[in-house]
């Protein structure tokens, strides 16, 4: 087990390195970082200066070998944009996307999976049927459409809840949060269900699919001829045969919730990582691009991982094999 | 019953928080797209910065809500005797924020750490050759030659501490890493740094030793940057900010339909402009002239000019907020020449005449360049224009993107056509001139903005003796000699003054300043 996850570790880097290669080998193309640190009245020859000073002028190889070797030495930089330690400046945005993608996951579990049950056990009640509508409503609109509609029903007209940031946020250390307070919800919950629904509708639909299966196969016709009670037939026996596949889409989709909460976080002006990478591109701020990239794969690599080791737990028959 | 209790605490909890709202009226919160790079005044000169910075850090002088120049930490200041410079007499008993006395050594070591290599604004003292401290409270500088403009040039030039700096390692500005001044500030503003966090939330404070007399009545002040426009309107719209600069045009009547909100107008000093490749040999991308430069024939230059009918892009893309524009500044800027006051007429027979004298009845094509986020809508603008020159022959190949991207392009002479906007940073004639105009001079430090290397003998020399010419009727004479000048060889086609689009609840009174500076001394909330 420790060597399996060792193992994985190991990759990771290979994985990260191999991301900050392909980013690298993008940023030539976003633009010239020295022209949107500089005023309009800053000299050509002193945005030169400062170019060659940053290194800009050198190879691309050269450039990349530079900021890998300072990366593994633990060395993350310092912004063009606002001359901050990188380190930092993620560090500090890092609580913002985490909360906010795991409670849009959360939402979209303890919704998606009960809707996703019911769905199955009634495939041709009208409320199935609205269920089904309403979601596939809810995943064809994009993210920031879905975003601006909550914020002018529920920010503007109703009035009920905050149309940007994190509103009353605690510090628990140095992890920033808005769990622990009731404002923070309030900021919290428009962004996590944008975020949300595209998970919830994946998760529920997921759910259906399986459980229909499920139902269908003989050890579940089976329990029910023996006369297991119908409660612990559904939850006990046909949920949990359901879940291996779920937890995979699910897992490997947190990753892309984390990755592409940029959308949300522009929409609502959330103060994460995604935000950052944004202003971030509109001033060409290379070490924070590369650094952001670098550590949306390694989310991935772990996301991953937690996933696989998730299969442990929750299907008997891999634990069997792993002690023989 | 427990949980109904939990309620009530709750509900009364959000009464007490909505009360402490009404306490502190003088709360005052505003947004705008970006936030400032840094707390550094001198470090990087954007807009962002200077504006915010304006609140906290002071100049010499300072700009009044018409633009016009008063004395700020300077109590008074003249020319020198027998000698090329001002003296600036400092204003007695102003103190920093952490306490100590403004001297003239503050000045002279802000102006050192301004002119150093490490400075994003060192070109504002380009000019200057000596800087000399009289006595306490009297400061010379020199400059190389005579400079009537230099005070009106350092408005923006704001005065450090030497002590603090020193104390806290930020005797220079940081460029490559952050320093102390990065993330905290000592000016002697009306108003101080409380917290920042950095593209979240800066909050300001009144300065209560504050050298003048306050004219706003805010008690706390927090700024969000909310770079989503969307966003920005509905955080105005459901009350959680009082300000927004800017809007776009197309929320304006979105915001003017609805109760308790005000759209303010105004017009920014930005000029948008066509500009053209004077010195390119050939068209780079042009399908059917690829032989040579048409826009060298300033009969084809002049056919450009006479195809765009600002009128109707004034109605069809800007709801009629813009003014058109003949030269390089707005009416009402120093040095704007009423003589020339005429732009092209719109004209398609005109312009078609004018391409067939020069040898090209049957139009030709061209690459057309415009950046797509840079200026209020500016993919628009050129979409509009290509149509407009198409209709007389020329064929525009419009190529967009963002401004990132597009100076860089500039720089390498990659366009046969661009769009530029200029804001005259001294809010005189000169300051286009300098940068526009004149030839292409690293060396001197002239013309780094004039991509297409426009270059005319008179022009280049009628620059310097507009900068030295202290009779203002003199130098108005010279400046309309210059503008006379490139407005025949049609040097650029300047199309019109951006406009300024700001939105505010109604109990909110400020001032929209030309340079689109937002000061927060100007604002009260009833």
């Amino acid at each position: 087990m420790a060597y399996f996850i060792l193992k994985r570790l190991v990759q990771s880097v290979f994985v990260m390195i191999a991301v900050a290669f392909l980013a690298f080998s993008l940023f030539r193309f976003v633009g010239d970082p020295v022209s949107q640190m500089t005023g309009v009245e800053t000299t050509v020859e002193d945005q030169d200066r400062l170019r060659e000073g940053l290194g800009l002028n050198d190879p691309f190889v050269v450039q990349f070998i530079r900021f890998s070797s300072d990366l593994l030495r633990g060395d993350f930089g310092f912004s063009y944009r606002t001359r901050q330690p990188v380190a930092e400046m993620i560090t500090n945005r890092i609580p913002a996307t985490l909360e906010l993608g795991v409670v849009a996951l959360l939402i979209s579990l303890i919704v998606g999976i009960p809707a996703g049950v019911y769905t199955a056990l009634r495939p041709r009640g009208i409320a199935t049927q609205l269920i089904l509508m309403t979601t596939l409503v809810g995943v064809s609109i994009p993210t920031f459409v879905i975003g601006i509609m909550l914020i002018f029903l529920f920010g503007v007209q109703l009035g009920l809840l905050p149309t940007f940031g994190r509103g009353g946020t605690v510090h628990i250390g140095s992890w920033e949060s808005s769990l622990f307070t009731f404002d923070g919800w309030k900021s919290l919950i428009l962004p996590a269900v944008t975020l949300g629904v595209y998970q919830l509708t994946l998760t529920m639909r997921l759910v259906r699919a399986q459980m229909m299966d499920v139902m269908r196969s003989d050890y579940i016709r089976f329990a029910m001829a023996r006369g297991v009670p119908l409660h612990s037939l559904y939850f006990r026996h046909a949920l949990a045969n359901t879940m291996v596949p779920v937890i995979t889409i699910i897992g490997l989709q947190f990753g892309g919730v984390i990755a592409f909460s940029i959308v949300t976080e522009s929409v609502f002006q959330w103060p994460g990582m995604g935000l950052l990478f944004l202003e971030s591109i509109r001033f060409v701020d290379i070490p924070v691009m590369g650094v952001y990239l670098v550590v949306i794969a390694f989310f991935f690599v772990l996301v991953n991982l937690i996933v696989d080791l998730l299969y442990f737990a929750i299907d008997p028959r891999l634990r069997v094999k792993e002690d023989v | 019953m427990k949980n109904q209790n939990l309620l009530k605490s709750a509900l009364l909890s959000a009464s007490l928080l909505v009360a402490a709202n009404i306490v502190s009226a003088e709360t005052f919160r505003w947004a705008s797209k970006t936030d400032p790079q840094t707390m550094d005044p001198h470090a990087v000169s954007s807009a962002p910065v200077l504006s915010f910075l304006n609140n906290i850090y002071e100049g010499l002088v300072r700009r009044g809500r018409d633009m016009s120049i008063e004395p700020s930490l300077a109590a008074s200041w003249e020319p020198l005797d027998g000698e090329n410079g001002w003296r600036f007499n400092l204003r007695e008993g102003v103190t920093f924020q952490d306490g100590a006395d403004l001297t003239a050594e503050d000045v002279l070591f802000s102006y050192q750490r301004a002119a150093s290599e490490e400075s994003d604004v060192r070109s504002w003292f380009a000019p200057v050759s000596d800087v000399r401290v009289i006595d306490d409270h009297t400061i010379d500088f020199i400059t190389k030659a005579p400079n009537p403009l230099f005070p009106d040039s350092i408005a923006n030039f704001m005065i450090l501490d030497k002590g603090w700096a020193e104390r806290n390692d930020a005797a220079l500005p940081a460029r490559d890493a952050e320093n102390f001044a990065t993330m905290n500030v000592n000016g002697t503003g009306p108003f101080t740094l409380q917290s920042r966090d950095p593209g979240v939330r800066t909050v300001l404070v009144p300065n209560a030793n504050w050298w003048d007399t306050p004219e706003h009545n805010v008690t706390e002040a927090t700024f969000t940057p909310i770079g989503n426009s969307a966003t920005g309107l509905a955080a105005l719209l459901s009350g959680e900010i009082d300000f927004i600069q800017p809007i776009p045009l197309q929320d304006v009547q979105q915001v003017e339909s609805r109760d308790g909100f005000k759209v303010l107008e105004g017009e920014e000093t930005r000029v948008i402009m066509f500009g053209f490749p004077h010195e390119h040999e050939k068209l780079l991308y042009s399908t059917n002239e690829s032989d040579s430069n048409p826009f060298s024939d300033p009969r084809v230059r002049l056919a450009a000019a006479h195809a765009l009918d600002i009128d109707s892009i004034d109605r069809v893309l800007f709801r009629g907020k813009i003014g058109a524009a003949s030269q390089l500044v707005p009416a009402g800027i120093s040095g704007y020449s009423e003589a020339n006051g005429n732009r092209p007429a719109y004209d398609p027979e005109r312009a078609k005449a004018l391409l067939a004298e020069a040898g090209y009845s049957d139009g030709f094509s061209f690459g057309l360049k415009c950046p797509n986020d840079r200026y209020i809508n500016d993919e628009a603008l050129c979409r509009a224009a290509a149509s407009m020159f198409a209709a007389v022959g020329l064929n525009a190949e419009l190529s967009t993107g963002p401004v990132r991207d597009y100076w860089p392009q500039l720089r390498e002479d990659d366009f046969d056509m661009y769009l530029l906007g200029w804001s005259p940073g001294t809010f005189d004639m000169e300051h286009p001139i300098r940068f526009l105009l004149h030839s292409q001079d690293n060396e001197k430090k002239l013309g780094s903005w004039n991509f297409g290397n426009y270059s005319n003998a008179r022009v280049d020399e009628l620059l310097p003796m507009i900068q030295q010419e202290i009779d203002p009727e003199n130098r108005q004479k010279l400046i309309d000699e210059l503008v006379a000048i490139t407005q025949e060889e049609v040097a650029y086609i300047p199309l019109y003054t951006q406009p300024l689009i700001w939105a505010s609840k109604d109990n909110i009174d400020l001032t929209q300043r030309a340079d689109n500076f937002f000061m927060l001394r100007w604002v009260t909330v009833n």
